[in-house]
């Protein structure tokens, strides 16, 4: 293609930078260690997965937006092949639990209800404005994207907010509304519909979302140069 | 032949795509449009888009954590 060259502006050298960050976080981890061996290991998994955030520019915003925006899925389908992984890997961690007889299921389990739907959809727009969701926000706060500066500031407000009403929302809004038995019992797929239909169900679903994904971008970008 | 210049320095990301799809729409075949932006989902769809739309794209890094989307209209 052809394009008048630019001049090429003179860039920073950033390996200095990139060394040094790394001594520091080795540092870190071995201060942490010494506190507890699990900070450590909270601490190299939360770099890890930043630095796959952002050399995989994964955007869990982009994937549910690109759809209706651009009709591109491949953000779309890499999130739900993370789900899949996700499933068959906390499905291995509660069955492994409840063979070995440890009484409740491990994990973050919340009850369903409407208000789930209701969080959801105001949580699609806030993060659709603010360009990010929680963790591509704090991923783009890191690269030096300004705007989102401001974004995770009324994140942490917001959020703060939440837990401190988090009672009241919970007897008014979630009680009522939740399709659990109690508040601090939460939904669980399988205790609802045995494992294995909960377990395989889940993985045909999102199977099925992701073949519909995938037959959604080919219609779409079929479609796009015809339109111009 | 004109080339056009889209400055979306500071625009997080569906802004620039939604203006490039804009500023697309009023130009003639042949036309060069260059896209500013220095937020990383941008350079990502930008490009995605224009190239499942058939253009020709080109990308740029002109300083750290900036760049140019080079897109030529073809059709």
């Amino acid at each position: 293609m052809e394009s008048k060259k630019r001049p090429a502006r003179k860039r920073r050298n950033q390996v200095p930078i990139a060394l040094g960050l790394l001594l520091l976080i080795i540092i870190a981890g071995i201060m942490l260690a010494g506190v507890n061996s699990m900070l450590a290991i909270y601490w190299i998994f939360g770099i890890s997965f930043g630095i796959v955030l952002q050399k995989s520019r994964f955007c869990f915003t982009a994937s549910l937006r690109d759809p209706v925006l651009t009709g591109s899925t491949t953000l779309t389908r890499a999130v739900l092949i993370a789900f899949m992984v996700a499933t068959v890997g906390f499905g291995a961690i509660q069955f492994k639990a409840l063979l070995s007889g440890v009484a409740g299921v491990p994990g973050n389990i919340f009850p369903v209800g409407l208000h789930t739907a209701i969080g959801a959809i105001m949580f699609g727009i806030g993060m659709v404005i603010a360009g990010g969701c929680a963790s591509g926000t704090l991923m783009r706060v890191g690269e030096g994207f300004m705007q989102q500066w401001i974004a995770i500031v009324f994140f942490v407000v917001g959020s703060v907010w939440a837990a401190r009403d988090f009672g009241w929302w919970s007897v008014n809004v979630i009680m009522p509304t939740s399709i659990s038995d109690g508040v601090t019992k939460g939904f669980h797929l399988p205790t609802a519909f045995g494992w294995g239909f909960a377990f395989f169900g889940q993985l045909i679903i999102l199977a099925a979302i992701f073949l519909f994904a995938d037959w959604y971008e080919k219609k779409k970008l079929n479609k796009v140069p015809l339109e111009n | 032949m004109a080339e056009y210049k889209l400055d979306c320095f500071g625009e997080a990301c569906p802004l620039p795509l939604v203006k490039t799809q804009k500023k697309m729409e009023t130009m003639n075949v042949g036309d060069v449009i260059v896209v500013e932006i220095d937020h990383s989902c941008a350079m990502k769809n930008i490009p995605d888009w224009a190239r499942a739309a058939g253009h020709n794209v080109d990308i740029e890094e002109i300083n750290d954590g900036e760049w140019e989307v080079i897109i030529e209209k073809t059709k």
